[in-house]
């Protein structure tokens, strides 16, 4: 235990070289033992009711699970366009609505709703952009998203999405937790919860953000564990300084220092267990362990240098930004690692009309398109290079849409609209789901007229794709079992590939 | 699209089932008050044992009784150095000084450890430690929630939380002053300061808000922490229709919403956003120069108009400087409650008068004779001797503190689904002493620490040698389980984690009291989350005095809560939290390996040692050890604490310039004629001493 050669730069503590046999170890089962290898497929076929399968053993709440059925996808990349993105503009062609612009909307179709600006009747706005049909599919796509185009026939587009709060926070908070209550874990904390972290070396939940510190901000409710314990709670990854927090050694402390300080810590706190049998002393040494193995993977992971000049163009990433690009290219590097969940936000998408810039669907609109089209739809090309794209479900949308109503006087400059709960457009891709369109909004965008999806259905969906029923994954709170889509939510059967 | 008017989210899984119309159709049926938590506690008998060795006081009893029911013993004490480490952060928060270790050791009369307990309940410290704890109950954070997010005035509430657990305010008038301080006869400005409690729910200031709505969801947060905090009850599930498992039916809710409802705060929305009503809190200084002015101005005579406004313009200037805080105000004109049908605000149901619910016990006959009952009522109520809940729900809380769990684990739920009590005559014996003897806070807290079961090793003999601890853990309850027949181990908090650290390198500033302080955190980390605006863009970096205060006082943001602290579990406080996760995670070990205000402490304490009047470098490793972990180190530690730091010591002495950015970077005041090699490998070993599990831990 005790290294009395320590003066000698060369002479390695016996420690410090179990400690990085032990890394190997847990290397080698993460990458050899993977999911599919710790499940056995036999299990695949069984139906597991929620209340059968094991807890997650005390000291390991990240241990991968065995899912209630066979998945058809094993992590989730969500693509959050913070603000409310128009749907109008991107995924929802009317054009009925076109022909009716400047017209008043129609009393009886708005009597009694309440907006967030918005009051009384005002003019109908049509598309400010051409759309076209692309790919094999045929999926309706507009000017601005000119790469997406490319992956037309890849896409499951939802037209007849819907949900229950018509203010930001309230909706992001639903569109995670489906539930604008905080206090509710988010989506990403359920998949750990119920499947565990295929990563040793990464959280199981990864956040990324991007865009203008402007709009409707991120925070950590929106990643929270909620109720669930903390070790399911999202890891924010920074654009800047080090990507998790505090993860660098001060300066002046070297690699080597640094290893010879987990030692010492492992030596000491093993006395003190032999002496006192908490096995959470056990799983303190771990977590410093894993610590100083982070110090060297995750600079690995984020050095996007790594990636050839190729994918970087792809993407439209490049070294050292905090783009959404980088972003993108950053999630596929965290899944390919085993990451269960990752959120990308891109921020500033509320275009209310307020002035003719950053506030303005013509103007402001078309900018955040050119920021993600191009990655998102380099994100699925290259999934599916890689052949990940079939366990990796994408998903893209924001908190709600926008109505089908100007919210200030347009100019001809300028064009806002006010959000809109009842009706808005997302888009899936991989993982399972089925390629096409579904749903169809009243010919002013305004009203789901088939199909409609509830954020509950999505959720419920999610979790099917993931081998999981939204109906058993429950924990027991304050007397009370929760889960994500809480009494409410069913399997949309026709996104299902 | 009136469907966003839904708050109903509250509904259990069971709700469709059978069962929900059952409970429709008898709401407070005789099997709901069978329920042990409904049922007065009465002072059981103290169970009769032979050879009643080694207990302290009555608690010690009931426990003992149970082990000797399960051929168990209690564990031997926990070895003095180690008990005072525990006590001393159980009651204040902080490491014992080595001074306080040595005396301890050395007294040898028979009421050494009572004296230990009787000195820490007396430290101002105590107040500012379980002061934290009631602050999570309480929701306390220094802005508004949602996000915007932005500050708000409140601190006096927290510095008034921390006075009265200082002085002892008995509980139940620490409980009516928070819930109506403003109604009490002649109200204090300390009365009215405590009605903060209730303030503390979020306001969501986005543009496109319906104040009345958030209005709504701030009554129903004040009903829920209200159950929650005093009754331990789920009375939040009775929000959208009637419980399903406990006797309160939905017009009950409503009913206890009622009292909540008078109030004249109007919560959120960008037109009505208000944090009135307000008081005026002024430091006695300001006090003294405010009264002055105003009987300088009453005392002009009429017409000295320019010495008027003159004196006017003083009054103003000082009012400007004055802080303020948040406060509870009854409207003058009453508002009608209705039931919300489905929990939706949109939906009225039927109008409802203020009232308690009818499965607990009953306001005196007096009340509501004169009008309806009021806030006033319902938290005398709260504190009734008859309330068979609030004492046990008490106690119980105080135990999860000092124990790591709650004699009832699900603290925050007695009711049906909630855990039955472990030691239910304990629970109910203590709950009775706590009342009975008039509500006394510290002398309940006393009784814990002076128990024998309180001060049990951690650990039992025979495992000493067991390498397998997992396996053994497996045979046995967890520790400090059910059987309490060991003394309590687990992490300690982030905010205790910070402030062992300062005190440990002596950085800490004990000042007590006084607006929040921003301590370092990640440059440019509030931008990443938030908007730019609002004068929320910078963490406003505190001067070096205020930036070692206690984690108390560390500035709370809800949205982006301090990282060194939400990384070991500190909730957000956007609502009550009764029992804080404790998660092990690697994203913690980085926290105190790498936060630079932990390499500060490492720097202070590391130089702490260097600079003490020891000879040998053995001496002074066992003094930096000792200020972390209170006891002497085991040969076998102290040779590997030797041989670490020797190894850092090689290196430093090898590479300057590491042991110069070290130091600067650990952002002290210069140090004249030390070396700095030397002291960079102090550092290093002082931080390895802050990292170890036992130094993170209660034990």
């Amino acid at each position: 235990m005790i290294d009395g050669g320590g003066h000698s730069a060369s002479h390695r503590c016996p420690r410090e070289a179990a400690a990085e046999v032990t890394a190997r170890r847990h290397f080698l089962s993460s990458t050899t033992g993977g999911f599919v290898g710790a499940l056995g497929l036999a299990s695949l076929l069984n139906r597991n009711s929620g209340a059968a399968r094991q807890p997650a053993p005390l000291h390991r709440p990240l241990a991968v699970r065995m899912p209630h059925f066979a998945p058809r996808a094993k992590r989730v990349i969500c693509l959050f366009m913070l603000g409310g993105p128009s749907q109008f503009e991107l995924l929802d062609h009317k054009p009925r609505l076109n022909a009716l612009h400047g017209t008043p909307v129609p009393a009886d179709l708005v009597r009694g709703d309440q907006f967030a600006f918005i009051k009384g009747t005002p003019n109908l706005a049509g598309s400010s952009f051409r759309f076209a049909r692309h790919g094999q599919s045929g999926a309706e796509l507009s000017e601005l998203l000119p790469h997406l185009a490319t992956v037309a026939d890849d896409l499951a587009i939802v037209r007849s999405m819907h949900t229950e709060e018509f203010n930001h926070d309230p909706a992001v908070m639903f569109f995670n937790a489906g539930s604008a209550f905080t206090g509710r874990p988010a989506l990403g904390s359920w998949l750990t919860y119920g499947l565990g972290s295929e990563s040793e070396e990464l959280p199981g939940f990864v956040v990324l953000a991007s865009g203008e510190p402007e709009g409707p901000p991120v925070g950590f409710h929106h990643w929270t564990s909620g109720f669930l314990p903390t070790a399911h709670q999202g890891v924010r990854f920074r654009g800047h300084g080090d990507p998790v927090l505090f993860l660098s050694n001060p300066p002046g402390v070297t690699h080597r220092t640094r290893r010879q300080t987990i030692a010492a810590l492992r030596d000491l706190n093993t006395i003190q267990q032999e002496n006192i049998g908490d096995p959470e002393i056990g799983a303190r040494i771990a977590a410093f362990e894993l610590a100083f193995r982070m110090q060297t993977s995750v600079p690995e992971l984020t050095d996007l240098g790594r990636e050839s000049a190729t994918t970087l163009r792809q993407y439209g990433a490049a070294v050292g930004d905090s783009s959404f690009a980088n972003n993108c290219l950053l999630a596929r590097r965290l899944v390919e690692r085993g990451v269960r969940f990752v959120q990308l936000y891109h921020r500033h998408w509320d275009h209310h009309g307020f002035n003719d810039k950053d506030q303005n669907v013509l103007h402001a609109l078309p900018q955040r398109c050119r920021e993600v089209d191009q990655p998102a739809a380099a994100l699925i090309k290259d999934l599916k290079q890689r052949g990940l794209l079939d366990e990796t479900l994408v998903i893209w949308g924001g908190e709600f849409g926008r109505t089908p109503m100007v919210q200030q006087a347009p100019t001809p400059t300028r064009l806002g609209r006010d959000h809109h709960p009842g009706a808005f457009s997302i888009w899936l891709a991989g993982g399972g789901i089925q390629p096409g369109t579904l749903g169809r909004t009243d010919e002013l965008g305004y009203q789901i007229a088939e199909d409609g999806v509830h954020i509950h259905d999505l959720h419920a969906t999610l979790l099917h794709l993931l081998g999981l029923d939204h109906t058993a994954l429950v924990h027991r709170h304050q007397g009370r079992d929760f889960r994500l889509t809480d009494v409410a939510g069913h399997v949309v059967e026709k996104l299902l590939g | 699209m009136r469907r966003w008017f839904i708050l109903l989210l509250g509904i259990p899984l069971s709700c469709a089932a059978p069962a929900a119309k059952t409970r429709a159709a008898a709401p407070s049926g005789s099997a709901s008050r069978t329920h042990w938590a409904y049922q007065a506690a009465r002072r059981p008998q103290l169970p009769e044992i032979d050879q009643p060795t080694g207990v302290a006081n009555p608690i010690d009893s009931f426990v003992l009784a149970r082990l000797r029911r399960g051929q168990r013993t209690f564990n031997p004490p926990a070895p003095p150095a180690v008990r005072l480490r525990r006590v001393t952060l159980d009651l204040i928060g902080l490491p014992p000084s080595l001074d306080e270790v040595d005396s301890f050791l050395a007294d040898q009369r028979p009421d050494a450890w009572a004296r230990v307990v009787d000195r820490l309940l007396a430290s101002p410290a105590y107040g500012e430690h379980w002061g934290r704890y009631w602050l999570d109950l309480a929701r306390y954070a220094d802005t508004n929630g949602y996000n915007i997010d932005v500050r708000r005035p409140i601190w006096p509430y927290r510095d008034w939380v921390i006075n009265a657990l200082n002085t002892d305010l008995t509980y139940d008038q620490f409980t009516v002053e928070q819930i109506a301080g403003d109604l009490l006869p002649a109200a204090t400005r300390a009365q009215r300061i405590a009605t903060g409690f209730h303030r503390n729910t979020m306001i969501n200031q986005e543009g496109g808000v319906d104040p009345e709505a958030d209005r709504v969801k701030a009554i129903v947060d004040r009903v829920n922490t209200t159950a929650t905090v005093w009754l331990g009850t789920t009375l939040a599930c009775s929000h959208c229709h009637d419980h399903i498992y406990d006797p309160f039916t939905q017009r009950e809710f409503f009913a206890f919403y009622a009292f909540f409802n008078q109030t004249a705060d109007v919560a959120g929305g960008v037109p009505n956003s208000s944090l009135e009503p307000l008081l005026r809190v002024p430091s006695p200084e300001q006090q003294v120069e405010w009264d002055r002015l105003r009987s300088a101005l009453a005392n002009l005579a009429e017409g000295q108009t320019a010495a008027r406004e003159k004196l006017r313009q003083a009054e103003t200037a000082l009012l400007e400087s004055v802080p303020s805080t948040m406060v509870l105000k009854e409207r003058s004109q009453r508002r009608i409650t209705r039931v919300h049908l489905r929990g939706d605000i949109g939906n009225p149901g039927e109008v409802v008068t203020p009232a308690v619910p009818a499965a607990l016990h009953p306001f005196p006959a007096a009340v509501g004779k004169s009008g309806p009952p009021n806030r006033l009522d319902l938290a005398r109520w709260l504190v009734a001797g008859d309330n068979p809940l609030t004492g046990r729900v008490t106690v119980n809380r105080y135990w999860q503190r000092f124990f790591g769990t709650g004699l009832v684990a699900t603290s925050d739920d007695f009711g049906k689904r909630g855990h039955s009590p472990s030691h239910p005559a304990l629970l109910d014996w203590l709950a009775r002493e706590f009342v009975d003897a008039g509500w006394r806070v510290k002398a309940t807290h006393r009784l814990i620490a002076t128990s024998r079961t309180y001060q049990q090793a951690t650990y039992r003999p025979h495992q000493k040698k067991n390498q397998t601890s997992v396996r053994s853990s497996q045979q046995d309850p967890p520790l400090a389980g059910p059987w309490l027949d060991r003394g309590p181990r687990f992490r300690l908090a982030p905010e205790t984690i910070r402030d062992l650290a300062l005190a440990a390198s002596g950085l800490l500033n004990q000042q007590i009291g006084g607006p929040s302080v921003y301590p370092l955190q990640p440059a440019g980390f509030w931008l990443e989350f938030g908007t730019r605006g609002f004068d929320m863009e910078e963490w406003p970096t505190s001067a070096a005095a205020e930036r070692s205060r206690r984690g108390v006082y560390t500035f709370w943001r809800r949205t982006t809560v301090y990282p060194a602290f939400a990384i070991f579990d500190a909730p957000s406080r956007e609502h009550c939290t009764v029992r804080r996760s404790r998660s092990n995670t690697p994203l913690q070990a980085l926290s105190t390996l790498n936060d630079p205000a932990f390499l500060r402490c490492a720097a202070a304490l590391g130089l702490r040692a260097l600079e003490a009047n020891h000879s040998s470098q053995s001496d002074r490793i066992v003094f930096a050890f000792r200020l972390c972990l209170s006891r002497r180190p085991q040969p076998l530690e102290l040779a590997r604490l030797v041989t670490f730091y020797e190894q850092q010591l090689d290196h430093y002495r090898n590479h300057h310039s590491d042991a110069d950015k070290l130091i600067t970077a650990a952002d002290l005041a210069p140090v004249a004629q030390i070396d700095r090699s030397e002291w960079a490998a102090w550092t290093i070993l002082a931080s390895l001493l802050l990292n170890l599990d036992e130094t993170i831990t209660k034990g």
